[in-house]
């Protein structure tokens, strides 16, 4: 059984809930990601699948095509500026953000974007909404470093989200992670998310955390993965047990079978 | 305390963030009593019964009668507070607005993509456009002057969005604070709330720049600063020192609104 706490955020309750992180971490196993790797496969699909943790809150509802914009954009290049900001401290978060749209703009310029990637999007942005976009990523920036600002653990911003592709299942997995906290020879997983937590945040949560386990190359789970929601003032936390790692493998399977049953219907 | 600016200041935020050296220490142990005094309340308004739907409490319901159809409230005075509101993010990252009105247009529509509001612009008369267009430079041109250059070391956040639940979701309070500066992880109050409008400042407003700070502190659980409002259309800045007193006279003024909304007369 998942034992979801829900607290309210304060100043030290990211603190608190990295420090009360279980001591031990679930590890998975060749048989773990040959199971998975057996229940993707027995749900067909005709292309190949992308799962997060979204659509196991929607329960596969289809959603519309993805399109770049401001809001969808602040995340990338919030969490780079974070990252620019840690290397130096003098570094605001609009001066940070700028530097980063740069960097993406001249990859375009250099040739080295592909199309409907977020530098072409920049790059094909006017200047005021390139201006928007700024706003949005310094706000992400600036939110996302006053969380861990009151961390006394060592923390980064992670590198990229976890990706994981099912072996034979032509499905591939993607776990959302903002910040990375050290605790001892473990980790405490941090996920921010805008709005509020509905009913469905908890396993959506559990899938971040299963989809980051899987993406380690040893299997081995975050101690604790902390759902952070600015906007409400709302904090999540899911303890890195095998219970829960098994019950997130177990809603993706089954969201995977929803988008199936949807795909069907649509198509009959 | 309430203090009220007749001339319009050298810079808003010069006058929204005060002196360093006297500003109080952060409070951390207000929300928390603020939120129990609003669930009490709120239950003995609606009980324990599970709505159906929510109420819906924004910083609009305190300034006014939603329903009320007021001069300020009509699409081409919406669109113009919104333009504004879209000029403010951009000076905000340092962006230097020179065509207020068309930059601000292309930066809402990259922002929201189509809806019944952008599509609106598309139509109005030739005589309707030339009176936004000429509003928003108008308003903007106050609102640069007396904003000035907002330092990035102040790490400012716009259209900052905060969502509250209440009486296990019966009440939602929802919020948009158009300028945040300051942070809540120093030792003593810093965070500063603007709320920019392109009306003039009344007594509803007051109520809203209550509602902002009420909300920030659910929010985050430390109180903010000082809220303050300005207004494009005359140059007014009004700003409070946020305290105990204004966040229950806040309280009040929700729980006011909210009996009218269950109990309508």
């Amino acid at each position: 059984m998942t034992v979801l706490s829900h607290r309210r955020a304060s100043r030290h309750v990211l603190n608190r809930l990295v420090a009360e992180a279980p001591l031990e971490a679930a590890t998975l196993t060749d048989d773990h990601r040959r199971s998975l790797s057996a229940r993707f496969r027995a749900v067909s699909s005709d292309r190949h699948r992308r799962l997060d943790a979204w659509m196991v809150e929607r329960a596969g509802a289809p959603s519309g095509p993805f399109r770049w914009s401001p809001a969808a954009a602040r995340r990338t290049l919030g969490n780079a500026a974070l990252r620019r900001r840690l290397l130096d401290p003098a570094l605001s978060s609009v001066a940070a953000v700028d530097e980063e749209v740069s960097e993406h703009l001249l990859r375009v310029l250099e040739g080295r974007a592909r199309s409907g990637s977020l530098a072409n999007f920049l790059a094909q942005s006017a200047p005021s909404t390139l201006g928007l976009i700024g706003a949005e990523a310094a706000a992400w920036a600036t939110e996302l470093a006053e969380a861990a600002d009151a961390l006394t653990f060592p923390w980064s911003v992670a590198t990229s989200d976890a990706f994981y592709d099912v072996a034979t299942a032509r499905t591939t997995l993607r776990g959302r992670r903002d910040l990375i906290v050290s605790r001892d020879d473990q980790r405490v997983v941090l996920r921010v998310r805008a709005g509020a937590p509905g009913k469905s945040a908890g396993p959506g949560l559990r899938a971040d955390l299963t989809i980051d386990a899987l993406a380690d190359p040893a299997g081995v789970a975050a101690a604790r993965i902390i759902g952070l929601w600015p906007e409400a003032g709302v904090v999540l936390s899911i303890d890195g047990t095998i219970e829960d790692l098994r019950a997130g493998a177990r809603d993706l399977v089954r969201t995977a079978v929803a988008q199936q049953r949807e795909r069907l219907a649509h198509a009959a | 305390m309430t203090s009220l600016l007749a001339a319009s200041p050298a810079s808003v935020l010069e006058a929204m963030r005060g002196e360093r050296r006297v500003r109080p220490f952060a409070d951390t142990t207000a929300a928390a009593g603020l939120r129990a005094t609003l669930e009490d309340a709120i239950f003995e308004l609606l009980g324990a019964t599970l709505l159906d739907a929510p109420f819906v409490l924004r910083a609009s319901s305190l300034r006014r009668g939603e329903q009320i159809d007021t001069p300020s409230t009509s699409p081409l005075a919406r669109v113009r507070g919104i333009l504004i509101v879209q000029a403010l993010r951009l000076m905000s990252v340092g962006f230097a607005v020179e065509h207020a009105f068309d930059e601000a247009l292309i930066a809402w529509r990259a922002e929201v993509g189509a809806n019944e509001l952008t599509a609106s612009i598309d139509h109005l008369t030739d005589e309707d456009a030339a009176l936004l267009r000429s509003e928003v430079e108008a308003h903007c041109v106050t609102l640069k002057r007396s904003l000035g250059p907002i330092p990035t070391h102040w790490m400012p956040r716009t259209s900052q969005r905060a969502h509250q639940r209440l009486a296990g979701g019966n009440v939602v309070l929802r919020d948009v604070v158009d300028l945040m500066v300051g942070t809540t992880t120093s030792e003593r109050a810093s965070v500063a709330l603007l709320d920019v409008t392109t009306s003039t400042l009344d007594e509803g407003e007051e109520r809203a720049m209550r509602y902002h700070a009420l909300v920030q502190t659910l929010r985050t659980g430390v109180v903010p600063l000082r809220t303050s409002a300005f207004s494009t259309a005359t140059g007014e800045l009004w700003s409070c020192d946020v305290d105990g007193e204004l966040l229950t006279r806040s309280v009040a003024d929700l729980l006011e609104v909210l009996r009218s909304k269950v109990a309508p007369s």
